[in-house]
């Protein structure tokens, strides 16, 4: 599901495996085309600038000279408990509690990149195993493994990562402990219904490379199915891989926002920019600037992304836009 | 015995005290504060007929008089049934005779109540017929049949002779010596107490033929409760339509003699929209024709009623909000160190994340303005303990407090502590305020944060969880007694394994006691006084943080003459009219 | 294909009852609060309250209460009762689906609408600024979140509270049985709003797909013809482009029939997604347990019948 549209969620079929094979060096062929492409590069920096940011939340927050995230304020709130709007003390205005949203922006931006890069990691280790298992010993295993993805596939994935999310927000979590509430409820959530769609296209990249006459070649020279996936497969699928998981990082930034948004993501006071847009769904009408600024956050953060992800196809795949 | 659930929006209502000092109770200008001057007292010559447009959040519960109990519920079954006593719009402090014809006698050995039922009371259409006193009995005993699945029927009827083994079957303590009279026969002396409980809805007459013909009690929930426009109904009005979470119909009850009531019913009819969001409901309220709020309205509706429309908003108080320190376990099984918290606890900053002084008074102690003892126990100043003083907290008393808990620096340095607190709003607001507290206190905290059924069910109500502190826990009493405001909630005798509400499992013998002095008493005033006396020592034994004395706002169209029903803090439908 | 198709309803209902079990489990051996207390009332004493267990059959084990609940399911149609107020499960779900409905309808056409047509203009004037202006905005509608668009339009659109008050805003739904000219008037911006990254997306995926096809020797053999240009890219290669557009369409209805949870609670639309998420909110468990059933079966469905009509299309597709 892409929660992004609350829709269907295909990976683009990019990858023609040909394309791949053509690049000996498939990466520094790559970095040679995207260079090319400005537009893509300039999100790159902006996403490389957002990290910094958020690395050195504390450093950035301090310059600017506003209140740490958490720092509750009865003085910035009127007689009805109202908050008040941008002002010289509050860039960004304050939350119900008097806390600084531009601060809190700028810690939100720790949360999304955090959530975002940790679960897509785990979804495409998982997802990669998964897809190359299946689409590499075929038979039993295949079957086994693809009917786990269907399984997955079929369930409103919104619904069962609030159920997941909101039970695991119980006592020690999931799994015996393993999954604590909090980030790692949501992470692990989002990883779990994020690797079927990897595994998915891994698995048909597989099945299609596996037929290949170099595979053949490796074969009859008596190497292992180990050897062959890590040496032959693996690094044929690098160049699909990064580009998937610059795709599937911005809607996993929209997946967390989606899940705190519905009140099962970070735990207060923890701010993420999904709950402070929750948070403002009850005053947006005269609080507007605590539910744009972490919105525009959002919005910008995840169009960074998806540039730089169409940029990466433009550059993998140079044949689609040259026709 | 209720409790409070998210704002006052889904709360288990109840009888709201207003006894000796009517004053108190009959405007909310005491508080000082910017409030709202709508009349909400019936007034002469209300016009008769139209219909009224209800809108709340939340949906509801039970609409069965057997299992009935929240505050939305009452909005509703309080104009479709008639208990055998019930209060007037804007007296909470006087039952009068509903479906009974007059007071109860309950006998000299407080072991026996007697009452007279009206003649002339019949059922709405399938049914038809005339009301019984065998009626009001099979209503009391369905009560115990699990699928009903009533909540306070053992707490207040169970002391009726054959009560304690009751499943749904007759109960011999429970007699019609003929079709008016109904007698009930306690084992210990109790009659003063449950005659004050014949006021809740389940005293409302139930047909038996009626339910067993539908075999509507047999499987749970009961068929009375999924459907409820399949019961008989008594009151002015029926309900015509429902759509769980979505919708509800009241049409006129073409059975209701109004020779019989003394509801005016001058609705003709009730339209109750569910789910509305209480900011977009809010303003249509306000701005529009024929519309009153069935829950809570939002904070921002609440400041514009305040501030721009003082003629459509009304405060009602109601109940008391705290924060709940476990004191069966460390580190609040020490005095100093909950005397600590509570004077670290910022209460203004508390009371803003409800609105501010217009949605109630700062408490400093759990007795609510207008209940009896209120004064008694210290009135709006408290009982004026050092602890309480400032109503911004003060950290040097603090300091002071856990310096004699043994925390030599005058911040806590013990284990990380659990705290549970709601993850709607308001009482989400309310939790991160307390945690901010308890964190310049030097507390580290545990805190989980989760949806409110989940706070009660698993954690606060469980005391097996261990749970130390709940952040924002609240009381309504069923009936205007200091017992029904403190005995539940700070008794030890109270304490039970799940749905327990004795949140901070106080259990100090010396209060136990006093209250047990409190409850013989049976002269209104020296009773009065013995439970503010309770209140005082609960109090100064610092067993919770008492912060809010709320109030609750009620909003009406300007075409509305909206009559509140101030034991229920809600409009009574009944009353309400049409301007 | 019956033989295929019979396959493919056997594996919906494999993939259904799967999905039931592991919902069952998740939810009722995780619940985040107690069946038992929720449905006796948070007043009840303990005794009741075992007693109700012991009614609900929640003390038995955890797959005796699943057989009860399929046998319930399967041979009655029955979903059980709300925990939290008591109401027939099945009841509430069918209350709800005129809404998701109108929903999700009035925004296929819109999305198609605004969708299709850009696509193909884009890909046939490829790279020139409306090409790049078109691809940069679907791109822009595509990274924003449904919720946050929605609340922006309300806070400029809506009649009530908006800076620029043109349509009805937040819970303004009304059936249209009731008064079709308010049933329209209250879900254009909820349309607009849950069109917006569904037409963005269609857009991007039928220009890439059309670039596609255009490389194509058949597209090149007409072109050689002589046919306009015009032509032959709407007769032949839309005609091919299209095919995964249907495919990604039918998905798609099918999760959002499922309840659009985001689009529903921004603008209070009483539908599926709404009574699930308050279901959720509520530990409401067999309401919880109904509505994600419901919604796995619509996209269950939805993949069946996009795989049958795919078979019906494209001969290529074998039927092993």
């Amino acid at each position: 599901m892409d929660i992004s549209r609350e829709g269907s969620f295909e990976l683009p079929a990019l990858v023609d495996p040909d394309a791949a094979l053509v690049a000996r060096s498939p990466l520094s062929l790559f970095w040679r085309r995207l260079r090319r492409d400005r537009v893509a590069l300039a999100a790159l920096g902006f996403i490389v600038a957002l990290l910094v940011v958020a690395i050195a939340a504390p450093l950035v927050v301090k310059v600017v000279g506003a209140p740490p995230p958490d720092q509750q304020s009865t003085a910035a709130l009127d007689q009805f408990g109202s908050p008040t709007g941008p002002s010289g003390a509050h860039l960004f205005g304050v939350d119900q509690l008097g806390r600084d949203v531009f601060s809190r922006v700028i810690y939100g931006a720790r949360v999304s990149l955090e959530v975002a890069f940790v679960s897509t990691g785990i979804a495409v280790v998982v997802g990669t195993a998964m897809g190359m298992a299946a689409g590499f010993y075929r038979g039993w295993v295949d079957t086994i493994l693809s009917r786990l993805m269907d399984v997955l596939l079929a369930f409103p994935i919104l619904l069962l990562g609030i159920g997941l999310a909101s039970a695991c927000a119980l006592g020690n979590g999931c799994l015996g402990g393993l999954i604590k509430p909090g980030l790692t409820t949501v992470i692990f959530v989002i990883a779990l219904a994020t690797w079927p769609y990897i595994a998915r296209i891994i698995r048909g990249q597989v099945l299609s490379l596996r037929e290949r006459d170099f595979i053949e070649a490796a074969r009859s020279l008596g190497a292992s199915n180990g050897r062959i996936m890590a040496r032959h497969i693996l690094p044929n699928l690098v160049a699909p891989i990064i580009v998937y998981t610059t795709l599937i990082v911005p809607t996993n930034i929209l997946f967390e926002a989606a899940l705190s948004f519905l009140g099962v993501g970070v735990q207060p006071p923890q701010a993420s920019w999904g709950q402070m847009i929750a948070d403002a769904t009850s005053i947006f009408d005269t609080a507007w600037w605590y539910m744009v600024f972490p919105g525009v956050a959002l919005v910008l953060t995840v169009l960074a992304f998806n540039l730089v992800g169409d940029g990466l196809q433009d550059a993998l795949n140079p044949r689609k836009d040259a026709t | 015995m209720t409790t409070r659930l998210r704002g006052a929006v889904a709360s288990t209502a109840s009888v709201v005290a207003c006894a000796s000092i009517l004053a108190a109770c009959g405007s909310s200008s005491q508080n000082g504060s910017a409030g709202g001057n709508a009349e909400t007292k019936p007034v002469a010559g209300q016009k008769k007929g139209g219909a009224l447009k209800v809108q709340s959040a939340e949906g509801f519960a039970h609409l069965d008089p057997g299992s009935s109990y929240f505050q939305l519920d009452y909005e509703v079954v309080y104009a479709v049934h008639r208990p055998l006593y019930s209060f007037k719009p804007e007296d909470p402090a006087n039952p009068v005779p509903d479906l009974a014809a007059a007071a109860p006698q309950v006998s000299a050995d407080d072991k026996t109540v007697t009452v007279k039922i009206r003649s002339g009371v019949r059922y709405s259409p399938p049914v038809d017929r005339e009301v019984t006193s065998a009626d009001v009995k099979y209503a009391i005993e369905r009560g115990f049949n699990p699928n009903v699945a009533n909540g306070y029927a053992p707490s207040y009827f169970g002391a009726i002779e054959g009560a304690d083994k009751a499943k749904g079957g007759p109960i011999s303590g429970i007699q019609t010596p003929d079709d008016t009279t109904i007698v009930f026969k306690l084992t210990k002396p109790f009659a003063a107490t449950m005659a004050g409980a014949l006021t809740l809805p389940l005293s409302a007459p139930v047909p038996k033929d009626y339910i067993e013909s539908k075999k509507l009690d047999e499987k749970s929930p009961s068929g009375y409760d999924s459907d409820p426009t399949k019961q008989a109904f008594t009151g002015p009005y029926v309900i015509a339509k429902y759509a769980a979470g979505k919708s509800l119909s009241l049409a006129r009850n073409s059975n209701w003699d109004p020779k019989t009531d003394y509801r005016p019913a001058y609705l003709d009819a009730v339209t109750w929209t569910v789910g509305a969001d209480p900011n977009v409901a809010g303003r249509q309220i306000l701005t529009g024709t024929h519309q009153v709020n069935g829950d809570t309205p939002a904070a921002p509706i609440v400041k514009l009623g305040a501030t721009k429309r003082k003629d459509q908003i009304s405060f009602t108080p109601l109940g008391n909000r705290y924060v709940s320190l476990n004191t069966k376990l460390a580190p609040f099984d020490d005095v100093n160190v909950r005397k600590a918290a509570i004077a670290a606890t910022d209460r203004v900053a508390m009371q803003l994340t409800r609105g501010g002084p217009i949605a109630g008074q700062i408490a400093t102690h759990f007795l609510a303005p207008g209940a009896p003892g209120f004064e008694e126990a210290g009135g709006a100043k408290g009982p004026g303990a050092d602890f309480l003083a400032n109503p911004r907290g003060d950290m040097k008393v603090a300091a002071k407090y856990l310096k004699l808990a043994g925390h030599a620096s005058g911040k806590f340095s013990g284990p990380p502590i659990t705290m549970i607190g709601d993850n709607a709003d308001p009482a989400a607001k309310a939790a991160q305020v307390t945690l901010q507290n308890l964190k310049n206190l030097g507390f580290k905290v545990k805190f989980r944060s989760v949806s409110h059924e989940t706070v009660h069910t698993k954690y606060c109500d469980v005391p097996a969880q261990k749970v130390q502190v709940c952040a924002d826990v609240g009381w309504l009493p069923d009936f205007p007694d200091g017992y029904a405001w403190l005995y539940p909630t700070f008794n030890g005798a109270a304490i039970q394994p799940e749905n327990n509400v004795n949140w901070s499992q106080f259990n100090d013998p010396k209060v136990n006691a006093a209250m047990d002095r409190a409850q013989a008493e049976t002269q209104p005033a020296a009773r009065a006084k013995a439970w503010g006396e309770v209140d005082r020592m609960i109090t100064e034994q610092a067993a919770a943080i008492p912060f809010l004395w709320d109030n609750v706002p009620n909003i009406q169209s300007k075409d509305v003459q909206g009559v509140i029903a101030r034991w229920n803090a809600a409009y009574d439908l009944s009353f309400t009219s049409l301007k | 294909m019956a033989r295929y198709i019979a396959r493919r309803v056997a594996w919906m209902v494999v993939l259904l009852l799967v999905v039931s079990a592991v919902t069952f489990l998740i939810f009722y051996s995780l619940p985040s609060a107690d069946p038992a207390t929720l449905r006796a009332g948070r007043t009840a004493s303990p005794q009741l309250v075992q007693q109700i267990r012991e009614h609900l059959g929640l003390d038995r084990p955890i797959y005796t209460q699943y057989w009860l609940y399929m046998k319930q399911v399967v041979l009655h149609f029955d979903f059980g009762f709300s925990y939290q107020n008591s109401a027939p499960v099945r009841q509430q779900i069918v209350d709800r689906l005129p809404a998701t409905l109108s929903l999700t309808a009035g925004a296929v056409v819109i999305w198609l609408a605004v969708g299709l047509p850009v696509g193909i203009l884009s890909a046939l004037r490829r790279r020139r600024l409306s090409d790049r202006l078109a691809m940069g905005a679907s791109l822009v509608a595509i990274s924003a979140p449904v919720y946050w668009l929605g609340l922006i339009s309300l806070y400029l659109f809506a009649s009530d509270i908006g800076r620029f008050p043109v349509f009805p805003g937040a819970g303004s739904y009304r059936p249209l049985t009731d008064d079709p000219g308010k049933w329209l008037g209250s879900l254009v911006l909820p349309w607009l709003v849950l069109a917006a990254s569904f037409a963005a997306f269609y857009a991007r995926l039928l220009r890439a797909n059309l670039l596609e096809t255009m490389g194509e020797d058949y597209i090149r053999t007409a072109r050689a013809k002589g046919l306009p240009e015009r032509q032959v890219v709407l007769n032949h290669g839309v005609r091919a482009a299209i095919t995964p557009v249907v495919t990604v369409l039918g998905l798609d209805i099918g999760i959002l029939l499922g309840g659009a949870i985001l689009t529903e609670r921004v603008f209070n639309i009483p539908g599926i997604g709404r009574l699930a998420y308050d279901a959720i909110q509520h530990s409401d468990l067999p309401v919880i347990q109904g509505t994600v059933l419901f919604g796995a079966f619509f996209i269950v469905f939805a993949n069946l019948v996009v795989d049958v009509v795919y078979a019906f299309l494209d001969p290529r597709v074998r039927y092993a």
